[in-house]
């Protein structure tokens, strides 16, 4: 037994991490925090000002004004942008998210991004139906398609027990090659070598609108996203499907034993992931960019997994994770621009955050003996007073 | 104080809401056999865990050898030579048994004189010589996932011995094994004793502790009642300073009234993964207000069929007639409505979500039903409601009430919150499979009441379990089962326990 006395900024420390329910998210905040300093280290390393270039992230998100801004160009363009960007990342992040609610690994968000949009692009994409068809169009169809290859996974897996990490993996790589063959064959744009932008009625993403004399994109997508975390988080918490889900992922044995059809719950939860990832690369596609580059598969869907666990996997969470990694990864390239902070160290300051959330169980372990010491401490003093 | 090899002064050590030992001191002696008696949740394993070094108490100081102990890991504790043997076993399943031991300080070699590599030669040579010095009957080169749990855990102690470890402790070393191999593992702990060792055993099981025990201090919710001498203390005292009371060991039971069958199997047979026949052409029936048992060794079977009857591994011939209706094809949440309660051996891997809360889990085979579940959406506040009512009914104790993670909890009131959760299904079969593994004397007489409880309401009852005292208690109708046959089935007043014990081990008539 060490007698040590725990020091006030100890004490302070364990009152603002608070209970074990308020950890769920002080713990990834302090991740954040610590990254943020390791950041600010290398940065001085570098020679940059650490605070100028946390501000260019925000500037270059739209959160802070910048010095100037080219013709038509303001704070809110760049916010709108911002959002543009975010959107992808928020579904790609939910569609993780859903799956690891089951016990499932779904490292094919990006594949399933590229399918949706591809198959999406090509049949409404290039229609020229009217917008109020062509939009909801493409919305269905990539969740349609993403559903189908997210299930085609769980499938696999229900019925010849493959693990669903090494299958996504191959359908990523399947996908992407066919895809660039039908791109570069039927639909290549020979100047940008990308496959042809899809038509403005059909794209989720209005271009060139003007508000308050700025011209600014309007991403139609956000609003969908940000509803489908919401709707996300009570289908896990509240619905009786969701209940299923959570138990086949937490324990099959017992999910059985309860007469769960835990099959079905896979397959549900893959289909349901895939439809997310659909949507995400609706948004990407058929929004952000406008067109498909052959031969890349969209880093989104790789990041998702990092925002996801961020996130404690929880939509709410990664309501908050996905747009703080987005600023970081968006955020980078105007950092690059205007201080010359390299945009490698955006990448590197997310690593951190995630390296640093990884670490949660240990720092909650440590909370826990700090406030034990602390509690025994307290019954001290009262036994001696 | 020198006599002591251990000893542990006023510790006291709290969980969130529970406090698992309260200043509790006791001295063990160099060379003896120190039995640790309690029932589940009393804090036993609390109180050696601190001395292995997994847990630092809150308050009090312990003593290795006159030497306070300042540094708490397991680390630190190998280094002052105590192991343990845990009641989960930590070994790699596709290792062999030699690299297993060395696992963490594997023995150096160079390979051509230069290239630095592992001795296992040389460890299989020094495991074999160890398991012969103390009797332990393995073979180094054998791989874990081939070896049974008795062997496993004849590994776990050679990893000690290997360690060189002076003080062992045995966390609940008997509850996994058949009575032959506990005799088996009675004989080593007495070896090593022979051979200087000082040997920590953590049990409830009283007649092991009359049998191999020199002294044993008895927890009652983790306070010390005493420490005293085997030879003078009779078992019925121990129990009785075990759960603060006397307690019978026979069961007051009422004549059995049968009425009509309600779990019919015929002609039944189960194949298990690898194809082999695992139950091979039972049929027995239970009625109403019957209590069948299955009587067996472990791994003969039983267990496969109690899967079967509730629809988690498939027949692969036969019926299964529950309630007048053939159920065979029937999904496991069908047989649940149509009046099946299970109560599984696994009840961490298969009875319960562990970290899942405990109002869950008390609702888990009722979420999807009114009022609990409405249109698809689940009402929280109703699970809470009824986990409370059931909470209090089944004395289930926890830390934070229905909101606790089931993982937290002890293995007896995890236990009592599966029961209570079949029994409050009110169906008309229930099946029991080995329901008071691990449990105490306490809990054990508690689940004992209950049974006998559900079959006085007419309640049809399959009770599998290993233990023959049990069976022999409780059953009306004794089934005893050898490699996938039933042998033999008869009134449990027309057999006596040898009887029964013969058959179980394969002897007909």
């Amino acid at each position: 037994m060490k007698e040590k006395k725990q020091s006030a900024l100890t004490r302070a420390f364990l009152a603002v991490m608070g209970d074990e329910k308020r950890q769920s998210f002080t713990i990834p905040l302090f991740a954040v925090f610590l990254s943020l300093i390791a950041g600010a280290v290398l940065m001085l390393v570098l020679g940059k000002n650490p605070l100028a270039a946390y501000q260019s992230l925000l500037q270059g998100c739209g959160m802070l004004p910048k010095e100037k801004y080219a013709g038509g160009k303001g704070m809110f363009t760049d916010l709108m942008s911002y959002l543009d960007i975010w959107t992808p990342m928020l579904f790609a992040s939910l569609a993780v998210a859903v799956a690891y609610k089951a016990g499932l690994f779904n490292i094919g968000v990006s594949g399933q991004m590229l399918i949706g949009g591809f198959i999406a692009s090509i049949t409404v994409g290039y229609s020229g139906l009217p917008a109020v068809i062509a939009r909801p169009l493409v919305i269905v169809v990539c969740m349609a398609v993403g559903a189908l290859a997210g299930s085609l996974i769980g499938f696999l897996k229900y019925k010849f027990n493959i693990n669903e990490v090494v299958s996504a993996i191959m359908l990523n790589y399947i996908f992407q090659y066919i895809i660039s063959f039908f791109i570069l064959t039927f639909y290549v744009n020979p100047i940008t070598r990308q496959s042809e932008t899809v038509t403005a009625e059909a794209r989720l993403t209005l271009q060139d609108v003007r508000i308050f004399g700025l011209k600014t994109v309007v991403p139609l997508g956000f609003i969908v996203a940000v509803a489908a975390a919401l709707a996300l988080h009570y289908f896990i918490n509240r619905t009786r499907t969701g209940f299923e889900l959570k138990a086949v992922g937490a324990s099959k044995g017992a999910a059985v034993y309860a007469g769960v059809n835990a099959n079905r719950s896979i397959m549900l939860a893959m289909a349901l992931s895939g439809a997310l990832a659909g949507l995400a690369g609706a948004t990407y596609y058929l929004g952000y960019l406008g067109s498909i580059q052959p031969k890349v598969l969209p880093s989104t869907g790789f990041d998702a997994i990092a925002v996801c666990l961020l996130g404690n996997s929880n939509p709410l969470g990664i309501l908050a994770s996905s747009f703080l990694i987005t600023i970081i990864t968006k955020g980078g390239t105007y950092m690059n621009s205007s201080i010359g902070v390299p945009q490698e160290v955006s990448s590197l300051i997310t690593a951190l955050m995630l390296l640093f959330a990884a670490c949660g169980v240990y720092i909650r372990a440590r909370l826990k003996r700090s406030k034990d010491r602390a509690a025994t401490a307290q019954r001290k003093e009262g036994e001696q007073a | 104080m020198d006599e002591y090899i251990v000893e542990m002064r006023h510790v006291t050590k709290r969980f969130p809401g529970i406090v698992a030992n309260d200043d509790v001191s006791l001295g063990i002696k160099k060379g003896e056999i120190f039995a640790l008696l309690g029932e589940n949740g009393a804090g036993k394993s609390t109180l050696m865990s601190i001395l292995f070094g997994m847990y630092e108490p809150d308050e009090g100081e312990v003593y290795i050898r006159g030497q306070k102990v300042e540094t708490f890991s397991p680390n630190h504790a190998t280094e002052l030579n105590i192991g343990m043997v845990h009641q989960h076993f930590k070994l790699v399943s596709n290792y062999t048994i030699t690299e297993n031991i060395i696992l963490g300080m594997e023995p150096p070699r160079r390979m051509f004189g230069v290239l630095p590599a592992v001795d296992v030669k040389g460890a299989d040579k020094k495991v074999a010589e160890l398991s012969r010095r103390y009797g332990l009957e393995v073979e180094p080169t054998q791989k874990i996932e081939d070896l049974n749990v008795s062997m496993q855990q004849r590994v776990e102690i050679l990893k000690m011995l290997y360690r060189e470890a002076e003080i062992l402790i045995f966390d609940e070393p008997t509850a996994v094994l058949t009575p032959q191999e506990v005799d088996f593992l009675l004989d080593i702990i007495r070896e090593m004793r022979r051979r200087g060792k000082t040997i920590i055993l953590i049990t409830h099981k009283l007649e092991e502790i009359k049998q191999v025990a020199d002294r044993c201090a008895i927890l009652c919710r983790g306070k010390l009642v005493g420490t005293y001498d085997v030879a003078a203390t009779s078992t019925s005292e121990m129990a009785a300073r075990m759960v603060g009371r006397e307690v019978s060991f026979t069961v007051d039971k009422s004549p059995a009234k049968f009425g009509a069958p309600v779990l019919n199997v015929e002609h039944l047979s189960v194949k298990n993964q690898d194809g082999l026949t695992v139950v091979d052409d039972v049929s027995f029936t239970v009625r109403g207000g019957e209590i069948f048992a299955i009587a067996g060794v472990s791994g003969n079977g039983q267990v496969e069929i109690a899967d079967a009857v509730a629809g988690l591994v498939p027949a692969a011939s036969g019926t299964i007639t529950l309630a007048g209706k053939d159920v065979t094809r029937a999904s496991v949440r069908e047989r649940a409505l149509q009046g099946l309660a299970y109560i599984p051996e696994d009840r961490q891997a298969r009875g319960l979500i562990l970290d899942f809360t405990l109002s869950e889990n008390l609702l888990l085979k009722r979420y999807y039903q009114e009022p609990y579940c409405v249109k698809g959406v689940l009402h929280r506040d109703k699970f809470d409601e009824k986990s409370r009512e059931l909470i209090e009914r089944f004395d289930i104790r926890s830390g934070q009430g229905e909101a606790t993670i089931v993982r937290s909890m002890s293995g007896g009131n995890q236990q009592k919150a599966i029961v209570a959760r079949e029994i409050e299904l009110d169906a008309p079969c229930i099946v029991f499979v080995q329901p008071t593994r691990g449990l105490d004397i306490g809990a054990i007489e508690n689940i004992h009441k209950q049974i006998l409880e559900e079959r006085d309401k007419g309640r049809a009852i399959l009770l599998i379990s290993l233990e023959l005292d049990e069976i022999m208690n409780l059953a009306d109708t004794i089934g005893v089962i050898y490699n996938g046959k039933l042998l033999k089935t008869a009134g449990a007043d027309t057999m006596t326990t040898h009887e029964v014990g013969r058959y179980m081990m394969g002897v007909k008539e």
